[in-house]
């Protein structure tokens, strides 16, 4: 059922249970610090986070295992390209983090407007499309700001839901 | 009759104006958003959450109940007319349903999908108030130890039978533990991994889990790898089916029916298994074997958009009987009544009778409503297929931030959704389930309590699991779902029977 698998791949898949090994070490120091005290229940709250990190443990290692084996056991072959768009990734990163970043400062519909202009960017990119040309740039500004108002309006006003706005006016 | 009597006064709840519009929001909002590839039910529902704070009970679960089977029908528009299934329940379809309207059937497709999901769901419908009720009543008589077996099944189908893999399941199963661990113990009172981050003595929201996985994930993956796929949009015809179309429908849609009910109340993860089933069915039984895979054959889309109607709307059985969701939508359905402080399970039915017959009397509304909106006006639907993909994906991160951000106002939420969102790529790409996540982090802190609690009814012996009847059997179920396929997949080689260990005895 497996294919030969590429090098690369081997490294991906180890790197992978590598991951949830290094998990498992977190969930496992995480949990000597918590008491054992076990009440009535005969187990304290320090158990299931044991459990979790041991089981996390012996998961992460198989993983390894099988990365090194001959590949992960009845792989679905991932759909889309081969190779990963990185730059589209990071643009979108961006867009994301900035977001969170700016969000309590420029409020909610400047800094979602920024994140989105940031995404589409980088989804264009990743379509192989021209991207980033000034007149391209506005659009995506203000298709933002048309999607990001309206849904703050519609939160903040009907719903009465607390998002950030910039300036005190409840409009923006 | 007293059943009879509570549904009827369901009807009088749902059917007011102000709910029955709640109803057709939900309803419309579903189906495109299960029209929109890269948007699912579960997604939506999460985002949508901050509205419990304003909205009454009744009239948001009717609302978010309306999305969830409204995305089933308008996710076999999008699997019909384009190459990539709009729901994970609608993969199936798109094998026939995608080959039928290549070759100029696409409007039969579309009829047969969408009034096999009224036929469905209706009677799901019917099935789930004859059900509810009866299970109710013996769910009152468990304890903590048979919810602990229960849970325990739950975690295991969701993760040894849904996906291709064991192992990468049951990988997903822990992380999600691993985040339902975070936060305050909700027996001792003890904080754990909450590193000195107040968000975290709150412990990570199922909702902030669900976006990052699902939304900010599916846009990273599409961005990362699915830039350059380009999607084939079908001619739409008149949507119309011939007296044979019908005659050949009707069958495979009772079959359909009665095979997703069960798979949807019991926690077999969802609507997949009973799609796939299905149209295996439907292939054996079909007298026009030669169209399937080839021109696209009616029953393949009849049968299984029936099958995953029904399993969506059983999925309700289990959760309002039990408080145990079988699916990712019922798992965020399950944390909105955590909100409003309604605690799911066999008391539903005595405290809050009145919100779930509304919610089962809308069922039937909804589900008139939905053929309505996609008969007649799935022209309608299909032009929400011409928005372009970047910014289908751009506009999907601000209704993330809206979700996370409402939710409880925190920024660092944002953070914590993006890095989940990394985690929601990687696992796409080594094909790890996501399902079991959501499971883990929801299900997690409520089966260690009742772990906890049933080691002390036990006085800290664990033979409590294995002393009373019902939490036996359910062990020894547990034990069998995960043993049974590899025996019966080693069934050619000679092995040694294999002991199920303690629980089966």
């Amino acid at each position: 059922m497996s294919q030969p698998v590429s090098p690369p791949a081997t490294l991906h898949q180890t790197l992978i249970g590598l991951g949830a090994i290094v998990l498992a070490a977190g969930m496992a120091y995480g949990a000597a610090s918590i008491s054992s005290v076990a009440g009535y229940a005969g187990i304290g709250p320090n158990v299931v986070p044991w459990a979790v990190a041991v089981a996390l443990l012996v998961c992460g290692a198989w993983l390894v295992w099988e990365a090194r084996t001959g590949g992960y056991r009845q792989l679905e072959a991932p759909s889309g390209g081969e190779r990963a768009d990185w730059v589209a990734f990071a643009w979108l990163s961006a867009g994301v983090l900035a977001n969170a970043a700016l969000i309590t400062t420029i409020g909610f519909v400047l800094s979602c407007t920024l994140c989105y202009a940031l995404a589409v960017r980088g989804l264009r990119h990743s379509e192989g499309k021209p991207a980033g040309t000034p007149r391209q740039t506005v659009m995506d500004v203000v298709t933002g700001m048309l999607i990001a108002a309206p849904v703050f309006w519609l939160f903040t006003k009907l719903l009465a839901i607390n998002l950030p706005g910039v300036s005190g006016t409840g409009w923006i | 009759m007293d059943l009879w009597n509570q549904l009827m006064g369901g009807f009088a709840t749902a059917a007011t104006p102000i709910n029955l519009l709640w109803a057709f929001l939900g309803c419309a909002l579903g189906t495109a958003i299960g029209v929109l590839p890269g948007l699912g039910p579960a997604v939506t529902v999460a985002m949508l959450l901050p509205i419990t704070s304003q909205v009454e009970p009744t009239a948001s679960m009717i609302f978010f109940a309306g999305i969830y089977y409204g995305a089933m029908y308008g996710g076999s528009t999008t699997s019909i007319l384009l190459n990539t299934p709009g729901e994970t329940g609608t993969m199936v379809t798109a094998l026939e349903g995608f080959k039928m309207a290549k070759s100029g059937r696409a409007g039969a497709a579309l009829a047969t999908s969408a009034i096999g999901s009224f036929v469905a769901g209706t009677l799901a419908t019917v099935l789930v108030t004859m059900c509810a009720p009866l299970v109710a009543d013996v769910a009152v008589k468990l304890g903590p130890p048979e919810y602990f077996g229960l849970m325990l099944l739950a975690f295991t189908t969701v993760s040894a039978v849904l996906g291709t893999s064991t192992l990468r399941g049951m990988t997903a199963l822990f992380v999600g533990l691993a985040m339902g661990c975070v936060g305050i113990d909700q027996i001792s009172g003890q904080a754990r991994y909450s590193v000195g981050v107040p968000e975290f003595l709150d412990g990570i929201e199922v909702v902030l889990v669900a976006v990052g996985l699902f939304a900010v994930g599916e846009a990273f993956y599409t961005a990362v790898y699915e830039g350059r796929s380009k999607a084939t949009l079908n001619r739409m015809n008149k949507v119309h089916m011939t007296r044979t179309e019908w005659r050949r429908s009707w069958p495979a849609w009772l079959r359909g029916t009665a095979l997703g009910f069960p798979f949807g109340t019991i926690p077999a993860g969802g609507s997949e298994i009973p799609t796939f089933l299905s149209y295996a069915l439907e292939r054996k039984l079909s007298r026009h074997k030669e169209e399937f895979g080839t021109t696209g054959a009616i029953e393949g889309v009849a049968g299984p958009e029936a099958a995953n109607n029904s399993a969506v709307t059983a999925t309700l059985v289990p959760l309002l009987t039990l408080g145990i969701p079988t699916s990712v939508t019922a798992a965020i359905l399950l944390s909105a009544l955590q909100n409003y402080g309604i605690q799911a399970g066999p008391q539903l039915f005595t405290t809050s009778s009145a919100l779930v017959w509304a919610l089962i009397a809308s069922l039937y509304i909804g589900n008139v409503m939905l053929l309505v909106l996609n008969l007649p006006l799935v022209g309608l639907w299909v032009k929400l297929l011409r928005i372009p993909k970047a910014q289908l994906y751009a506009g999907i991160l601000i209704f993330a931030t809206v979700g996370v951000y409402g939710m409880r106002q925190s920024a660092f939420d944002l953070f914590l959704m993006y890095a989940v969102g990394v985690l929601g790529l990687l696992m796409r790409r080594f094909d790890f389930p996501a399902a079991p996540v959501i499971v883990g982090v929801i299900l997690g802190p409520l089966a260690e309590a009742q772990l906890r609690n049933a080691l002390s009814i036990g006085e800290g012996r664990w033979t409590v699991f294995v002393e009373r009847p019902v939490a036996a059997a359910l062990l020894a179920i547990v034990v069998l779902v995960v043993v049974a396929p590899r025996l019966l997949k080693r069934r050619t080689e000679p092995v040694p029977p294999v002991e199920p260990a303690d629980g089966a005895r």
